[in-house]
C-alpha cells in the first residue's frame, strides 16, 4: 500500500508565523494547501518533505476582493470549487471560472485551491510514478536519479507544467504576491515559470503564495481550450490561453494586443509571440486566426513524456488555437 | 409467488451502501502483521544476489534504520527449508512459481515477500531490498514470440494450441466468387474492480490454513494452497470476504497473494494481511490477453459463407495461467453465429515476458469476436451486400451446426434480433441520413456513423468443462424454518445472492425474506465450481432450485409437511424435522442436459449447453480535426432466456458495455520493457460516466429448458459487441477501415493522415 511517510503537520493562524515556521526549518519544509498535489506526490516519494505547513487557516489567503473595475485579488487558498462558482469571477472573469472548471473532478476542486494550482509540481510520464517503479528505472533526473528518460544525454529536466490556470495567467497579465521573513514582491506571472522541469518556479522554497492579482478588464477578452482524454479527470495534455484587446476608435476593428500561452507542452508556459505578430493591428478574422494557429503549431514541440503521442498533441496545437481564438470572434 | 423476472432489491445491497458489509481490508485480528512484495525489476534474468540494506547516512526525511531481525522474510528458498510443498501456482500447468528461484520471467515478478507490524516501516524496508541480476534477453509481443526471436518458454514459446476443422477448407477455395482476407488485433485490458486485490491469512503446522480474501474462486484458491503447503484438503480454509468487483481479475491471482500471505504467516506464527494498492494492482495483477487474428473467407455472388479459415493468436505473458481455457472460448466463438460449411480455426497461446494474462469477462471472445465481426463488413463490402444482407444470408437457425459441429437445438432468431436492433436504433433512416450529411458538398468536421454487430456466447464451462467440475450445491434449513443456500459461487456485485435467493424462493413457493446464502467458505459449503464463464445463473442457479426442492421432498417424504402448504405450514415443518430427525439438509450435483457430447481431443461437438444471442447497434461520431471518436448512442438487443432479475441483468449489460467502450477507444496499457507504464487512474483512461452514451438495453426472452427458471447466462456477453459494433460505426463515418483496438485518436490520425 502506497502510504505517507511521516512527517510534522503545522497550522500556523498566520503569515507571520507561517513564512516564520518555514524559515526556521529551512528546505526541509514545505507549503501545503488542499494536499492534491503534494500528499499524493508523498506517497510515491516524489517529494518527501519532514515537515509540512497547512495555508489553509491563514484568513488573509482566503478571501476574494474587487471585481472586473478595479481588478480583482484572490487569496491563494481559495477553492477551486469556490472559484467556479464566484459571482464576480463568473461575471468579470469568465475565462478563470471556466479554466478553474476543467480542473480534475469536483471532489478535487473542493479540496484543491487556486495557489496549489499555481504551483503544481512539473509532471511526467518517468516521474509520476511509484517508487519501486521509479527504482526499476534507476530514477530520473528530477528525483534521485542521473538521466533524463524523455531526452537521455540532456542536461535539463523535461517534466511538464500541467496546471490549467497557469497558461491563463499569464496570457491575461495576473500578478502573484509572495511573502517570506525576508519580505514580500509581487512577481509577473509570465515571468514567474522557468523552462526547467526541476527547478520550475522564480519562487524561493521558503516564500508564500498570498495572493494572485488580476488586472482590470479593460476591453480584453481571453478564452482557454483544453485538450485530455476524457470527459473529467485528466490534467491537461495541451492547453492554449487566447488573450486579446481590440483597438478603441478608429482601431476598434483591428487587434491591439494579443497573447496565446500553450500549456502543459513544456515544463513551462509557452508564450507564442509569433502568434500573437500575426493578429496584432490585424483585423480580428478567419484568416488572421488561421495564421496565429499555424505559428503555434510551429511553436509547439511536445515531449513524449504524457498521455497522447507528441506528434498529435502537436497537430492538436493548431486546432486547439483556432478553437480558443474563435471563441473569441 | 412469481419473484423471478420482478426487480428484487439486492440481498447484501443495504450492508453495502451503509457500509456495514466487511472487505477483507476491514477485517482485522490480534498480533496481525502487513505483508508486502518485492517484485523483480527486470522482464528477464537470472537472480544473482539479494541484499537487505539501509538507508544511507545521509538520507533525510522519513529515512531511518530498518531493523531487519525484527522482519519476517520469505525467499523461495523458505519453501524448500520449511519443507512445504510445491512453489507453484497449482492451475493449468503449474509453471508459475510464488516466488521466482533463480530466475525471473516478467518484470513484476514476486521475489522476496516482507512482513512487520508497522506497515510504515514495511513500506521503507520494501525500498531497501535490493536485488542484483544477470540480465537475459526478453520478448514483448505475440509478434516476436511466434517468431521465436527468443525462446523464453519451453521449447517453442507454446502454451497451446487448439485446431478446430468442420469439412475441408481446401478444397473450397477454388470453387469460391471471392476469397476476403483480413487481420484484427486487440490491446490488454486491466479489470479496474473497484477493490483490489487482498487476503489475511492465519497459517501454523496445527491448524493449517485459512485465508480470507477479495476473490470469485474459493476452491481455486483452497486447490492451490494444497499445494503449495503439501497438506491435505481438511487443513486449508478458505473463506471470501466481501468482494468489490472481479471482471476475472480476482479467478486465478487470488491463488498468489492468499500463498504468500499465508507463508509469511506459517513463517512468522501470526496473522498476516496483504492488500494491493492500486498502483501494484494495475502494474502486477492479470489483464485481457492482446490478440491477433487472421481471416480468410470464402463466399459466393450470392452472398453464402463457404468457407471461413481463422488463425487466432493470444499473448499469455510470462506463464500460463488460464490462457488454454481464454484460448480455448476465443477458439469456439470465432466463427459467430453464422453457419459455415466449411471451417478452420487454428489458435495458439504464446508466451511473452510480459506479467502473466489471465481472466478477463469475455474471456478470450471479444477478441475473436473483435476480429470476426470487423471481418464480415468488409467480406460484405467485397461482395456487394449491405453488412445486414450478409449477415442475415448467413445467420444460424435451429438445425444448423456451428464451426465445432455443435448442432443447434433452441430456437435462434438472429434475423429478429436485428429487426428489433435496427428499429430501436432508426438503422435505416440514421444510414441514410449519415452517408447524405457525409457526402455532402460542406460536410460538417463532425461525421456520424452507425454500425452493429452480431454475436453469440456460450454460458457455462466449455465442452466437458461441467463434467469434470461436479458442481455441488446445498440447501439446509434451520429450526425456525429459514433457509440457507451453500454453495461456493461468490457475490461479487454481479448479484449472486440475490437471483439465488429469488429462483430458490420460486421453486418452493416462499417468501425472498426466508431466504439467505450463506458466506462461501470451504469448509462449510460444497464446491458449486469458480464464479466465472456466465455459469453461476444458469449451472449453480439450476442446482440451487434443485437443492431447495430436494428440501420439500425430503419433508414431503417424511410425512411432515403436505403437497398443499402455506408458508407458516414449512416453516414449521421443517422445525418439526429437525427435532424428530436432527439436520435438514439436501445437496445437488450438477447432471449434464440430455444429448451434450463433447470430443475434446479434436474439439468437436456441444461447446455449450446454451448460448446467449445477440445484436448490438453503436452510433457514433468521429472528429475528423481532433480524430477523436464518441459513443453517442447504443442500443442491445439480446435473447438470454428468461430473465430473473430485469434490473441486475440490465446491469450487468450496461456495465459490460461501458467496458467494452474503454476496451474500444479509451484504455491502452502502454508498456515499456514488459512493465505497465501507465498503471495509475490517471493515465490509464477508463471512460467515465462523461464518456458513455446512454445504453438502451432489450432483452427478448426464450426460456431455455435446462435452465432455472429458464435462464442463460449472461455476465461475459456484453463485452463481445460493442467494439466491433463500434469501429464498424467508425468505418461508416470516415470510410476508413481501422482493425485494431484500442482505437486511440493518435492511431486514427495515422492511419487518416497517412492514407494522403
Ligand atoms: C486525479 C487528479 C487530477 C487532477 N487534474 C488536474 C487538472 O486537470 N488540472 C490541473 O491543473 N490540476 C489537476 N490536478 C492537480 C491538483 O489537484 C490541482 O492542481 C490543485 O489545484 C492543487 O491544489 P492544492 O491546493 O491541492 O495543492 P497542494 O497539493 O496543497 O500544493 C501544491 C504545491 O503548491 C505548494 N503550495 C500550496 N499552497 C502554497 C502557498 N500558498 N504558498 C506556497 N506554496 C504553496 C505546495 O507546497 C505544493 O508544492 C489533479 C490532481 C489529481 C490528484
Amino acid at each position: 500500500m502506497m502510504r505517507l511517510p511521516k512527517f510534522d503537520y503545522r497550522t500556523p493562524r498566520t503569515i507571520a508565523e507561517a513564512v516564520k515556521i518555514i524559515g526556521d526549518v529551512g528546505p526541509d519544509a514545505q507549503f501545503v494547501a488542499g494536499g492534491t498535489d503534494l500528499y499524493p506526490n508523498m506517497k510515491r516519494r516524489q517529494q518527501t518533505p519532514g515537515t509540512v505547513i497547512s495555508v489553509m487557516r491563514l484568513s488573509e489567503l482566503n478571501k476574494i476582493d474587487g471585481d472586473g473595475k478595479s481588478g480583482l485579488t484572490i487569496g491563494a487558498s481559495v477553492l477551486l470549487s469556490d472559484i467556479c462558482d464566484h459571482t464576480i469571477i463568473k461575471r468579470d472573469y469568465p475565462v478563470i471560472a471556466s479554466a478553474a472548471r476543467t480542473i480534475s473532478t469536483p471532489l478535487l476542486r473542493n479540496m484543491g485551491t487556486i495557489g496549489g494550482n499555481l504551483l503544481l509540481d512539473t509532471r511526467c510520464n518517468y516521474y509520476d510514478q511509484n517508487y519501486e517503479w521509479r527504482k526499476a528505472i534507476n530514477f530520473c533526473l528530477k528525483k534521485d536519479g542521473d538521466v533524463c528518460w524523455v531526452a537521455p544525454g540532456s542536461s535539463k529536466c523535461w517534466a511538464v507544467q500541467s496546471s490549467d490556470l497557469v497558461p491563463v495567467m499569464v496570457a491575461i497579465g495576473a500578478k502573484f504576491r509572495l511573502i517570506s521573513t525576508l519580505g514580500e514582491r509581487m512577481i509577473d506571472a509570465a515571468g514567474f515559470y522557468n523552462d526547467d522541469g526541476i527547478d520550475y518556479l522564480k519562487k524561493r522554497p521558503d516564500e508564500l503564495l498570498a495572493d494572485i492579482h488580476l488586472p482590470p478588464t479593460d476591453g480584453w477578452r481571453a478564452s482557454y481550450q483544453k485538450l485530455r482524454r476524457r470527459g473529467a479527470f485528466d490534467f491537461p495534455v495541451l492547453g492554449v490561453a487566447a488573450w486579446i484587446r481590440c483597438g478603441t476608435g478608429s482601431g476598434s476593428d483591428r487587434v491591439a494586443d494579443a497573447k496565446i500561452v500553450l500549456g502543459a507542452i513544456a515544463p513551462s508556459p509557452l508564450d507564442v509571440s509569433e502568434a500573437a505578430r500575426e493578429l496584432i493591428g490585424q483585423p480580428f478574422d478567419a484568416e488572421h486566426i488561421h495564421a496565429a494557429a499555424e505559428a503555434c503549431y510551429v511553436k509547439a514541440r511536445p515531449l513524449d513524456n504524457t498521455d497522447f503521442v507528441m506528434n498529435w498533441r502537436k497537430q492538436m496545437a493548431r486546432e486547439y488555437t483556432l478553437r480558443a481564438l474563435q471563441e473569441l470572434l | 409467488m412469481n419473484l423471478v423476472g420482478k426487480p428484487i432489491p439486492r440481498k447484501e445491497g443495504r450492508k453495502k451502501v451503509t457500509g456495514q458489509a466487511l472487505y477483507v481490508d476491514d477485517l482485522s485480528f490480534p498480533g496481525m502483521l502487513h505483508g508486502v512484495t518485492v517484485r523483480s525489476s527486470v522482464p528477464r534474468g537470472r537472480i544473482k544476489n539479494i541484499s537487505f540494506d539501509q538507508p544511507p547516512a545521509t538520507a533525510g526525511g522519513s529515512d531511518r534504520n530498518i531493523p531487519w531481525n525484527e522482519f519476517t522474510i520469505v525467499t523461495a528458498k523458505d519453501i524448500r527449508d520449511l519443507k512445504l510443498g510445491e512453489n507453484y501456482v497449482a492451475l493449468i500447468l503449474n509453471d508459475q512459481p510464488y516466488l521466482a528461484d533463480e530466475v525471473v520471467n516478467h518484470p513484476e515478478e514476486a521475489i522476496v515477500l516482507l512482513a512487520h507490524p508497522d506497515k510504515y516501516l514495511l513500506e521503507e524496508a520494501r525500498r531497501h531490498v535490493s536485488i542484483e541480476y544477470e540480465e537475459l534477453p526478453a520478448i514483448f509481443s505475440l509478434h516476436d514470440s511466434l517468431a521465436q526471436k527468443e525462446i523464453i518458454w519451453g521449447d517453442d514459446n507454446v502454451f497451446k494450441k487448439f485446431l478446430v476443422d468442420k469439412g475441408n477448407v481446401d478444397d473450397v477455395w477454388a470453387k469460391a466468387d471471392f476469397i476476403v482476407e483480413g487481420e484484427y488485433e486487440t490491446g490488454a485490458q486491466e479489470q479496474l474492480y473497484i477493490e483490489n486485490n487482498g487476503a489475511i491469512a492465519l497459517a501454523n503446522p496445527n491448524d493449517g490454513v485459512t485465508v480470507w480474501g477479495s476473490m470469485q474462486c474459493p476452491y481455486y484458491v483452497h486447490k492451490a494452497l494444497i499445494k503449495l503447503f503439501g497438506l491435505p484438503e481438511e487443513k486449508i480454509r478458505v473463506i471470501q470476504t466481501e468482494t468489490g468487483g472481479g471482471f476475472g481479475g480476482k479467478e486465478e491471482y487470488p491463488s498468489m497473494i492468499a500463498g504468500h500471505a499465508a507463508l509469511l504467516a506459517w513463517k512468522s506464527g501470526l496473522p498476516v494481511k496483504m492488500i494491493y494498492d492500486r498502483a501494484e494492482d494495475m502494474v502486477a495483477t492479470t489483464k485481457r490477453h492482446p490478440s491477433r487474428t487472421l481471416h480468410k473467407t470464402a463466399v459466393n455472388k450470392d452472398g453464402k459463407l463457404l468457407a471461413m479459415e481463422i488463425d487466432f493468436v493470444i499473448d499469455g505473458g510470462a506463464y500460463c495461467t488460464l490462457s488454454p481455457v481464454v484460448l480455448s472460448r476465443g477458439t469456439i466463438h470465432a466463427a459467430g453465429p453464422y453457419f459455415c460449411p466449411d471451417v478452420r480455426i487454428k489458435s495458439t497461446a504464446v508466451a511473452t515476458n510480459l506479467p502473466p494474462h489471465g481472466a478477463f469477462r469475455g474471456f478470450g471472445a471479444p477478441q475473436s469476436i473483435f476480429a470476426l465481426e470487423r471481418h464480415l463488413d468488409k467480406v460484405a463490402k467485397t461482395v456487394g451486400l449491405t453488412p445486414e444482407e450478409f449477415r442475415r444470408r448467413n445467420f444460424i437457425h435451429e438445425g444448423e451446426t456451428t464451426a465445432t459441429n455443435q448442432t443447434i437445438r433452441e430456437k435462434v432468431d438472429m434475423d429478429g434480433l436485428l429487426n428489433r436492433a435496427f428499429e430501436l436504433s432508426d438503422y435505416h433512416a440514421k444510414r441514410e441520413r449519415f452517408a447524405r450529411e457525409n457526402g455532402s458538398d460542406r460536410p460538417s468536421r463532425i461525421r456520424k456513423g452507425i454500425g452493429f454487430a452480431s454475436f453469440m456466447h456460450g454460458a457455462g464451462f466449455t465442452g466437458s468443462g461441467e463434467v469434470y467440475l461436479q458442481s455441488v450445491v446445498g440447501a439446509e434449513a434451520t429450526p425456525e424454518g429459514l433457509i440457507r443456500i451453500l454453495a461456493a459461487s461468490t457475490e461479487i456485485g454481479q448479484g449472486t445472492n440475490t437471483i439465488f435467493a429469488q429462483i430458490a424462493a420460486d421453486a418452493l413457493g416462499l417468501g425472498y425474506d426466508l431466504f439467505e446464502v450463506a458466506q462461501p467458505d470451504t469448509a462449510q459449503v460444497p464446491n458449486s465450481g469458480p464464479t466465472v464463464a456466465s455459469r453461476t445463473c444458469m449451472i449453480v442457479g439450476k442446482l440451487v432450485e434443485s437443492a431447495v426442492v430436494g428440501l420439500k421432498q425430503t419433508l414431503l417424504g417424511s410425512g411432515l409437511l403436505k403437497d398443499q402448504y402455506t408458508q407458516a405450514e414449512f416453516q414449521r415443518a421443517c422445525g418439526d424435522y429437525i427435532e424428530k430427525f436432527g439436520r435438514l439438509q439436501s445437496f445437488s450435483k450438477y447432471q449434464p442436459p440430455p444429448n451434450i457430447l463433447w470430443d475434446d481431443e479434436k474439439y468437436q461437438g456441444d461447446a455449450y449447453g446454451a448460448f446467449a444471442w445477440a445484436v448490438y447497434v453503436a452510433e457514433v461520431s468521429v472528429d475528423l480535426l481532433t480524430y477523436e471518436a464518441h459513443v453517442d448512442d447504443f442500443v442491445a438487443v439480446q435473447e438470454v432466456g428468461r430473465v430473473i432479475n430485469p434490473v441486475l441483468a440490465a446491469g450487468q449489460i450496461e456495465g459490460g458495455i461501458a467496458q467494452a467502450i474503454g476496451m474500444t477507444l479509451y484504455e491502452n496499457v502502454v508498456w515499456e520493457n514488459g512493465r505497465m507504464k501507465n498503471g495509475q487512474m490517471t493515465n490509464y483512461i477508463m471512460p467515465t460516466a462523461a464518456d458513455i452514451p446512454p445504453i438502451r438495453v432489450y432483452f427478448e426472452e426464450n426460456p431455455y429448458a435446462y435452465g432455472p427458471d429458464g435462464a442463460k447466462g449472461i455476465g461475459e456477453l456484453p463485452m463481445d459487441g460493442p467494439a466491433p459494433a463500434i469501429l464498424n460505426a467508425i468505418e461508416n463515418a470516415t470510410g476508413e477501415s481501422f482493425n485494431q483496438i484500442p482505437l486511440m485518436p493518435e492511431k486514427m490520425m495515422e492511419d487518416l493522415v497517412g492514407q494522403g
